[in-house]
């Protein structure tokens, strides 16, 4: 999955933790004790804030410079605001009406979301199956491969044909953009499991089911979570196509209207809501991530 | 009392069309409670042999007969705690939940020797590992997750041990302090174990009994009874007798060697 400008920020992260565990070896032995008081760490705590700091710094200033620079030509220049508008009055547009756009990001939000979920729960169903037979595996692979090829946009008007112009169809939308990433990536996490490990679990008589549960499933985890994050975003543009094809509410519905109309302050409006929303679940998931696969040593590198 | 019975055991491979005789007619005998270790040039058979008692695979003819059960109804009632090459420790799981696994998984199965089971943390100890009870298995060095395997087969109650060559990735110096910390605590706990190595050394000193063989097809040449006073761990770096066998065993694997 095309996450591999992420491996360098996360080998930073790696780095960082290796130097905690030095850090804490390092004052344990000076203390002499063998037991680890971390109160008797003062420096640890400062050491935490200055690395979120120098890793959260470099983009920050960088995001920052974005939308001054931005600002700035839009001033110097005097870029008609039907073209461009300023980040100031972007800004100034979403938080004056902040209660017409949080309802439609809501709607989208659920679409997302709600595709998200269906999408994940349908791929690991099938990853479960697909890993465990190869017949199956060859003879239904094609066909999500088939799904996953055809552009979704394509996909998206013959589905408000079938099921209106509510909900659904965008929740399907999301959900067929989901599924395929995280197919296949469950079927890797399930089928490649440490040979050894297998056998050991062969050797104490465990089941298909204990094999599963203790071994493949645990085994797939950075797996699902790397094409979790790619996903999730992934996502949200399923649900903004939908809303294209028609719909009466949402983001991707307000981009389109308000781009129909130039009215350029609210499409970027929109569009920044809807990158918020992408930062926030991706970061959702990276945090549930770094909870779940605190054994893993490289969290994210593997894209 | 004999409690690994193997009578005229063979099995083939068949790689690319070619078929190759794994093992040739292998009878073994092996008493309840001994060390034993198979030692041979590789591609001798050895593991595989390991793997058949084990019911990991199933040979072509002959017997095997685990104190009255098949290999597969023995690895069903947990008699078997295996340590293989590589420490086959879950990443996901810590030190302490990785001894507990044999426990968690064929409950029904291995009920007879829960009562056995020796208590974790003190072998952790007894390898030296003491501290490391809820660390992951990345922490540790090879050398140590090795130790982990052995205390997990300890652990575990299973009243047959059977290693895979388990220190054979491991220098020297590892391996041969390893090899003492097994020593002391097979004489607490005395349990059959099977033992593959290619290391002579490592075989005299480790076993009651040496299993020698060699390779196409793999056969067994010959058996040694090694009568070498218990503890071991005490014995002197230079023992005479100790010698012996291995320039008997050394002797007798270079006999065949081509």
């Amino acid at each position: 999955m095309g996450v591999a400008g992420k491996q360098n920020t996360s080998r930073l992260n790696a780095k960082g933790a290796g130097a905690t565990m030095m850090d804490i070896k390092l004052n344990a032995n000076r203390e002499s004790g063998i037991t680890f008081d971390p109160s008797s760490v003062p420096s640890k705590k400062f050491a935490k804030t200055r690395r979120a700091l120098s890793s959260s710094a470099p983009p920050t200033v960088a995001f920052i410079g974005f939308f001054l620079v931005w600002e700035a030509l839009v001033r110097l220049i005097g870029l008609n605001a039907l073209t461009l508008p300023a980040p100031s009055s972007v800004l100034s547009e979403l938080f004056g009406h902040l209660s017409f756009y949080l309802p439609h990001a809501w709607t989208t939000l659920y679409e997302a979301i709600g595709g998200f979920l269906l999408g994940s729960v349908l791929a690991l169903t099938g990853g479960i199956i697909m890993a465990h037979s190869r017949l199956i595996e060859r003879s239904l692979l094609p066909l999500a491969v088939l799904a996953n090829v055809t552009p979704i946009s394509a996909i998206a008007p013959l589905l408000m044909i079938w099921f209106g112009f509510g909900a659904l169809p965008k929740v399907l939308i999301a959900a067929i953009v989901t599924f395929f990433p995280m197919l296949v990536n469950s079927i890797t996490g399930f089928r490649s499991v440490d040979a050894n490990n297998y056998e050991y679990m062969k050797s104490l008589h465990a089941s298909k089911m204990e094999i599963f549960l203790k071994l493949r499933l645990p085994n797939s985890l950075p797996y699902l979570f790397s094409a979790a994050r790619t996903c999730v975003s992934l996502s949200v543009m399923g649900a903004v196509v939908g809303e294209w094809s028609g719909s009466t509410e949402g983001l991707g519905n307000l981009v389109m209207l308000s781009s129909n109309n130039m009215q350029m302050n609210q499409v970027f409006a929109s569009i920044l809501l809807l990158a918020l929303m992408g930062i926030i679940l991706t970061n959702l998931v990276r945090l549930v991530e770094r909870r779940v696969l605190s054994w893993h040593s490289s969290e994210q590198s593997k894209g | 009392m004999s409690v690994i019975l193997v009578e005229s055991l063979s099995k083939r491979f068949s790689r690319k069309g070619q078929w190759t005789e794994a093992l040739r007619n292998i009878n073994l005998e092996l008493d309840s409670g001994t060390f034993v270790s198979l030692i041979g040039p590789s591609g001798c058979g050895k593991s595989t042999l390991l793997r058949i008692i084990g019911g990991l695979e199933t040979a072509d003819a002959g017997k095997v007969s685990i104190g009255g059960m098949t290999p597969l109804e023995a690895q069903a009632s947990k008699v078997f705690g295996f340590v293989p090459q590589a420490p086959a420790l879950f990443p996901w799981r810590t030190i302490i939940e990785n001894m507990q696994l044999p426990q968690e998984v064929n409950r029904k199965g291995g009920a007879a020797y829960e009562s056995n089971r020796e208590d974790e943390t003190e072998l952790l100890r007894a390898v030296g590992l003491g501290d490391f009870t809820n660390a992951y298995p990345k922490e540790l060095s090879g050398g140590m997750q090795q130790r982990v395997g052995i205390a997990r087969a300890f652990a575990s109650g299973a009243p047959i041990l059977l290693m895979d060559e388990p220190f054979s990735a491991l220098d020297e110096i590892t391996r041969e302090k390893i090899s003492h910390q097994l020593m002391s605590i097979w004489e607490k706990h005395q349990k059959t174990v099977v033992f593959v190595t290619h290391n002579i050394r490592e075989a005299v000193f480790l076993s009651d009994k040496v299993v020698v063989m060699s390779s196409r097809p793999g056969r067994i040449t010959e058996i040694v009874d090694i009568n070498l006073p218990h503890p071991r761990t005490k014995m002197e770096e230079n023992d005479p007798i100790f010698h012996d066998y291995v320039h008997q065993i050394r002797a007798l694997l270079q006999e065949r060697w081509d």
